[in-house]
């Protein structure tokens, strides 16, 4: 049995819009310089490893906890960690998509900047979280357990 | 530089587009017809402890919930309450977070789902998501509950 410590709900959904403003950038670099574009996307793939290895010291987490929750109500209600996990290895594998798949087509850097706008973009600013979403449906599936 | 602002404000829009769709489909719920009935005998849940043995007199409002279901809390608050405001109503959870297989025999994606009963335990209505405010109280009023 694991421990899960929940979070704040609102936390990741300020991280996603974060993300949403990098990856449209990566998405408008992806079509105009091609090799900015790139870095960007690897420091998406960096982000979402970073939150998978290391939740509590992400920069996102942190400056959310440091400038944005003080100046906010408590939370009603907090999130179990795992869909929200799920999802950010979700976003990693968009990200990987556009890492390896670049150094071959530059037009998947496009693909996989695009994808990462769209989920960040619906999780920010309409709370669905495609991931978390998909969870219960891979588990279904027998992917992950 | 014409075209790469127009693809990404595209982009923006298509984004924009899915999530309205999002918002007006998610938690509508639809009526059911084939009336799949629930076998309580199958479900094997207890509530407060007891085994749940009966449907509701007039209508049973079932929910599915996991675990790791962050809006869960909140929709099994509000129909608690409404178990409590409505005569013959029986509100039952159901965690299926250790029997998956519920998941996939009923076909469900996604917690919370709901489902409404009839008497009989046969199902006539489900929502998918968050039910929109009354959804499920207008689905109780055709089925008689006061």
């Amino acid at each position: 049995m694991t421990i899960n410590t929940h979070v704040d709900p609102r936390g990741p959904r300020f991280g996603a819009a974060i993300t949403s403003i990098l990856s449209l950038i990566a998405f408008f670099l992806s079509l105009t310089n091609q090799s900015l574009a790139y870095a960007t996307v690897v420091a998406l793939g960096v982000l979402f490893t970073w939150s998978l290895v290391s939740p509590s010291t992400h920069p996102f987490g942190w400056s959310f906890r440091k400038f944005i929750r003080p100046k906010l109500a408590a939370p009603k209600e907090l999130e179990d960690p795992r869909p929200l996990k799920f999802a950010q290895q979700v976003g990693l594998a968009f990200a990987l998509l556009g890492i390896v798949g670049g150094i071959f087509s530059a037009s998947l850097i496009s693909v996989s900047a695009a994808f990462i706008f769209i989920a960040a973009f619906l999780n920010a600013f309409f709370g669905l979280c495609l991931g978390c979403q998909l969870y219960l449906l891979i588990r279904r599936v027998g992917i992950i357990r | 530089m014409e075209t790469t602002i127009a693809l990404t404000i595209a982009l923006i829009i298509v984004a924009t587009l899915a999530g309205f769709v999002y918002r007006f489909f998610h938690g509508r719920g639809h009526s059911v017809s084939g009336a799949q009935c629930i076998n309580l005998e199958k479900l094997n849940i207890s509530k407060n402890g007891d085994p749940v043995t009966a449907f509701g007199r007039e209508a049973t409002v079932v929910l599915f919930s996991t675990e790791y279901c962050g809006q869960c809390p909140a929709v099994i608050r509000a129909l608690s309450k409404l178990e409590h405001r409505k005569g013959g109503l029986l509100f039952i959870e159901v965690d299926i977070t250790q029997r998956i297989d519920l998941a996939a025999h009923f076909n469900i994606n996604q917690t919370p789902t709901v489902f409404v009963l009839n008497p009989a335990g046969e199902i006539r209505f489900r929502v998918s998501g968050v039910p929109k405010p009354n959804a499920i109280e207008t689905e109780l009023t055709k089925l008689g509950v006061k």
